[in-house]
Order: C-alpha cells, then sequence, then structure tokens
C-alpha cells in the first residue's frame, strides 16, 4: 500500500500497483500543470514521469552533464528529413520547463483565431485563455528581465532595433530572481526558474497525489473504449556497471480518465503503441526551427554573463519568424561556429567578444511522428523551400542588427557563404542557397502529432476534448495543439491544460 | 589507452588545436571524455561519434587528395583536411565534422585552462544525483 503524498523512484522487485482518479503522463509544461488543476479541485492524481527527478543542486554545469542527466536521450532525437535537425527537450520532473528560457509569451489572438476556424473557439476563446494565462502570470511570478539580467549580450540587440524602429522587448519570464548566471540550458543551479519541478509537481505530493519518477509509461490500457490506467517499467537512470537498468513493472489505474502530456515527441507514439487507430495520430508534427547569427564585436560582450534569453523582437511575426537574444554556452559554441582546424581555433578565441541571436521561423512543414522500434520516437520534418527563404531572411536581418549594435564581423555559419561577413558583404546573404541542409537548425518548440479539431480525418482529439473513440483520455500538452504558435509555447501549453483540466472535472461534475 | 582511443584523441586535437593565445583540446581531457562517453552514453552517440572519427580518417582524398589515413598527413595537410571536411560539399561530410565538433567542443570547453585563457569561470564537478523517494 503506498501513502497518499509519496514519490517513488526507480524500484525493483515485486510490481507497482497504485490507483487514483486521474493519471497524468509527464510532468512538464502541460502536464503539471493540468496536474495542479485536479489536484485543487480535489481529486486524487498520479503523475508518471519518464526521467528521474532533479532538484537544482543535482543539476550539472557542464554540457556534457546536461546532455546526461536533462535532455531526452542525450540530445540525441534528430528530426529526420533532407537534413538532420536535432530536437532539444528534457526527460526528467518538470520536463523541458527544466531547461528552457521560461519565456512568457501570450497565445496571440490571431492563433486563436485559427484554433476557432477548426472548431475549438467555444473552449479556448480569447476571454478564456487569456484569463487563464493572467492567472498563471501571477502564480508564476512573471517578471520582465532587466539590469544585470539582460547584460551586453541582449542589450545590443534592444539598442540595435531601436535604431531601426523596430520592436523589441525584454522578455517577460517566469524566473523572478534571475541571477543571470546563463546556466538555462543546463538547469538553473540557483532553482530562480520556475519551473514545474520546483512549483506544481511538489504542490501535487502536498495535496496528496502521488508521483512516480524513473517510470515511461509503455502503453495506456484501454478497455471497452475507455482509457482506465497506464503501465510501464521502471527505468534506472544512472546505473553502475553491472547494475540492472530496468525494475519492476508498474501498473496505475485510473477511476476517471488518463492525460496524457508525454511530449509533442511522446504522446502520438505512446497512444499508437496502446492500440489507438486514427489516420491522423502522428501528423499534423510542425515545429518552430530556428538558426543562429553571431555577432564579433570590438568589445568583450560576455554572452556568457546575464539571462540565457534575455530580449526578442516580434517586429516580423508578419515575415514568418521572430528574433530572440540567445546565448550558448562555450562547448556549444564551439560546435555552432563554422570551420575546423587552426582557423577555427582562432575565431574561438574571440567567444568573450560574441553575441550569438537566432531567429525563429513560424514553420509551414509539417511531419510526421512514430512508435520507433526501440523505444525512441522517430521523427520525419523538413522545413520547406518557403521555410527556409524565411530563415534566411531573419539570418539577413539579424545581420544588419549586429552591425547597427556595432559589430565587426558576423558568422553567418551558413554552407556556401564565406564563414565571415563584414557590414560590406551582406549581399551574400541574400543569395545564400536555399537548400535547408546548409542551414545549422535547431528544433526547440514542437507541436501536433494528436492535435485537435473537428475534422476526425485530420484531428485525433475531438471539439470535446477526447480522443476519438476513447472516453476519459485526453492529450493536455504540445502534441494537442492544432498549428504553431509564432512565439515562445510554454504559457500556451500551460493555458491550454489547465482549460482542458478544468473541463474535465467540469463534466465529471456534470455527469 | 587503446589504439583506436588514440586515433580518437588525435582526430580531436586536429578538429580544434591550439588558437594564438588559448590551448586546443588537451589530449588528456580528451581521453576522459571518450572514455566517459563509452561507460555512459547511449549506442547511437557512441556509434555516430566513432563512425565520424572513422570518416575523417579515411577521407583526406576527398579533401586534399592524398590517398592515405588523415592521422599521416602534414600538420599542414591535417590541418587543411580538417577545414575541408567541415565546408565539404558532402553533407555527410559536414554533418561528421559537426559531430566530431560537438564532442571536441565537449572536452575543449570544460578544460579549465581553455575557460581561464577566456576569462571564464573554471566548471566544478557535475553532482548527478537525483530524488530517490
Amino acid at each position: 500500500m503506498i501513502a497518499p503524498g509519496t514519490h517513488l523512484a526507480f524500484q525493483t522487485g515485486a510490481p507497482v500497483e497504485l490507483e487514483a482518479d486521474y493519471v497524468v503522463v509527464g510532468s512538464g509544461a502541460g502536464g503539471a500543470a493540468a496536474a495542479a488543476t485536479l489536484v485543487r479541485a480535489g481529486r486524487s492524481v498520479c503523475v508518471v514521469e519518464r526521467g528521474p527527478w532533479r532538484d537544482p543542486q543535482h543539476y550539472p554545469l557542464s554540457v556534457y552533464g546536461a546532455m546526461r542527466d536533462l535532455w531526452s536521450d542525450w540530445g540525441t532525437l534528430f528530426a529526420r528529413g533532407r537534413s538532420m535537425i536535432p530536437i532539444l527537450q528534457a526527460s526528467c520532473v518538470g520536463g523541458t520547463t527544466v531547461i528552457n528560457s521560461a519565456i512568457v509569451v501570450r497565445t496571440p489572438p490571431a492563433v486563436l483565431a485559427e484554433w476557432a476556424e477548426l472548431g475549438l473557439g467555444e473552449v479556448f476563446s480569447e476571454a478564456a485563455v487569456g484569463a487563464e494565462q493572467e492567472a498563471l502570470e501571477r502564480e508564476l511570478g512573471v517578471t520582465r528581465m532587466h539590469g544585470r539580467q539582460l547584460m551586453e549580450h541582449s542589450e545590443a540587440l534592444l539598442r540595435a532595433l531601436r535604431s531601426r524602429g523596430l520592436e523589441g522587448h525584454a522578455l517577460d519570464r517566469s524566473a523572478r530572481d534571475c541571477i543571470g548566471s546563463g546556466q538555462c540550458l543546463q538547469g538553473c543551479r540557483e532553482g530562480a526558474k520556475t519551473s514545474t519541478n520546483l512549483c506544481w509537481v511538489p504542490e501535487v505530493i502536498t495535496r496528496g497525489g502521488t508521483v512516480l519518477s524513473c517510470a515511461p509509461v509503455g502503453r495506456v490500457t484501454i478497455e471497452r473504449g475507455r482509457a482506465v490506467g497506464v503501465s510501464g517499467r521502471f527505468v534506472h537512470p544512472a546505473p553502475r556497471r553491472g547494475e540492472r537498468r530496468r525494475g519492476a513493472r508498474f501498473s496505475v489505474r485510473a477511476r476517471r480518465g488518463v492525460l496524457l502530456a508525454a511530449s509533442a515527441t511522446g504522446s502520438a507514439p505512446l497512444l499508437e503503441r496502446s492500440g489507438v487507430r486514427s489516420a491522423a495520430l502522428g501528423r499534423g508534427w510542425r515545429g518552430q526551427p530556428g538558426a543562429a547569427m553571431i555577432g564579433v564585436y570590438p568589445h568583450e560582450v560576455r554572452m556568457e554573463r546575464g539571462t540565457t534569453q534575455g530580449a526578442a523582437s516580434l517586429a516580423y511575426r508578419s515575415e514568418g519568424f521572430k528574433l530572440e537574444s540567445l546565448s550558448l554556452p562555450l562547448e556549444l559554441l564551439a560546435a555552432r561556429v563554422g570551420g575546423a582546424g587552426h582557423r577555427y581555433a582562432r575565431a574561438l578565441e574571440e567567444a568573450p567578444r560574441m553575441a550569438m541571436w537566432v531567429a525563429a521561423v513560424r514553420a509551414q512543414a509539417q511531419g510526421v511522428v512514430r512508435a520507433g522500434r526501440f523505444g525512441q520516437p522517430v521523427v520525419r520534418y523538413a522545413p520547406s523551400r518557403a521555410d527556409t527563404e524565411r530563415l534566411r531572411a531573419g539570418l539577413g536581418r539579424l545581420a544588419r542588427l549586429h552591425f547597427d549594435a556595432g559589430a565587426e564581423k558576423v558568422l553567418p555559419g551558413i554552407h556556401g557563404v564565406a564563414p565571415e561577413l563584414g557590414p560590406d558583404e551582406l549581399g551574400a546573404l541574400e543569395s545564400a542557397p536555399l537548400d535547408n541542409r546548409c542551414y545549422t537548425w535547431v528544433l526547440s518548440h514542437l507541436f501536433g502529432g494528436c492535435v485537435m479539431g473537428k475534422d476526425p480525418r485530420r484531428s485525433v482529439v475531438a471539439p470535446d476534448l477526447h480522443v476519438r473513440g476513447v472516453r476519459g483520455l485526453h492529450v493536455v500538452d504540445a502534441a494537442c495543439l492544432p498549428t504553431t504558435l509564432g512565439v515562445n509555447p510554454q504559457h500556451t501549453i500551460m493555458a491550454v491544460a489547465r482549460i482542458i483540466a478544468a473541463r474535465v472535472v467540469n463534466e465529471e461534475n456534470v455527469a | 589507452m587503446g589504439w583506436w582511443r588514440r586515433i580518437c584523441v588525435r582526430v580531436m586535437c586536429a578538429v580544434l588545436p591550439a588558437g594564438k593565445e588559448t590551448p586546443g583540446v588537451d589530449p588528456q581531457c580528451c581521453d576522459e571524455l571518450c572514455e566517459r562517453i563509452r561507460r555512459e552514453a547511449p549506442l547511437l552517440l557512441r556509434m555516430t561519434m566513432h563512425a565520424s572519427v572513422a570518416l575523417f580518417v579515411v577521407c583526406p582524398l576527398v579533401t586534399v587528395g592524398r590517398p592515405c589515413p588523415a592521422l599521416w598527413l602534414s600538420a599542414e595537410n591535417l590541418d587543411r583536411h580538417a577545414a575541408g571536411m567541415a565546408r565539404h560539399p558532402s553533407y555527410l561530410l559536414r554533418q561528421a565534422m559537426m559531430m566530431l565538433k560537438t564532442v571536441a567542443g565537449m572536452s575543449w570547453g570544460t578544460d579549465p585552462g581553455v575557460r581561464r585563457s577566456l576569462g571564464m569561470e573554471p566548471y566544478a564537478a557535475d553532482p548527478r544525483g537525483w530524488r530517490r523517494s
């Protein structure tokens, strides 16, 4: 018998069997938000998380440590298409909220209007989403970055945007006490970032819920058209030589329902493994891929000081991309700077004078996510030519902004373009190749795979928020979002998860 | 250090050598990193790293026109080979170089000597703990 308010990590021996009103799979932005809503409504909840629970004192400092301890599959998950694009996600209690920059941006009204056309306007109205996001901002202590949090790396971007009369703003983040240690990607060791492992997951336990960590769910149990629980097997997060990696089996019985929040790369494969059949399952997978432009300045910028992401611009949203400052740890900067050998080593000596800004594209391309043979999901996705054109335009704008801010040269990192460009050589960017293999893309904002909508051929989740054909099964993370957002998605994911969880409770009360 | 590990370390040192004032990949640090990768990393990552090292070794013919293993090249040609692989028209070769730079960068970027030379704080050891209950 397991007492209420318990956290169970890796277990060996006899199978672990639990029961709760609701089972929530995943503890990131969507899962934790939904779980907190359910426990506040007095329901018993069991959160089942694939990764281990690490507290800030356990977070690594190095990128190697972050890959090993926090990033999903050591950062080896790629979107495969014409090019291989790395997908950055975390696998731990708190999910990707542990390693992202905790950027808070409200859902653009234009996106909600697109959702309304898909039959979701009643549930996700501007008023409903806005009210939820306002409540979230108060609860998470969202503040605008300033002073020491920004530092030269982000200030330079804001200066350059102002000089051109373009919109630019310091970012709102749920990191009230951020000291600008530049360690977001490795987890904030100061505990300043309100990742869900520090707020809602502990709240679930305090209110009598149960949390299983190191517990990847193998399948959702569906009986007579109703989701009645989940099962899987514990996995040791750091087995020593001779130690067994696989632990005890576990199963959690759900009295009322199962809420999936296993991420845009995990929820659809989990439904596939569980026998859910839908032509739309795994489809409609989208992203906001981006690439960086590095500027080298005559003075020290020290992008490792200040918050990882401090400033952004939505001035080019109508052109399909946004601009942001993003600092990289030295290890990753070494991979991003172009070239190899002595010339490359000399370029890296300029690291203290480098500032890196990124263009992230609201891509039109759609891909597919499937359950892989060896447990890892398989993502097939390639940015379209139009997406690559947008990225090229974004990188061109960033290069100009770097020079406006006083950079001596920029490092485009585009195959087919010189490794360094001066202010008079920017024409090379306009004629840069449109083959997406020529760019150093990264995917961090992911959507879809189990999208919501009224058309059964194109959506897995119906407008009543149930997975079609299965009662008591809901998707509450980025996997259910039917479009890209063009802005950072965490705030939208949290709001959507809370709205769905609240409706689930309401429906149950009505029933 | 086994013969293959020695090759891996030499390849990383060729990819990221010393600059004017900054040390390059330290063979000792790199060997330790390779050992940690061998013990801890998933098979896919290990295989990709070793395949990238193998590609680097066997392809000087396509970068500098020399039909010999990369590590037999003169210092000057080895440098040209590394640079040529990073900008080669073949996406496979460029991706292999990206993998090598990622591993070399992890060794180089955590090296306290390198970090000091760039005015950055050296890293403390990674804690590697997790909540057991």
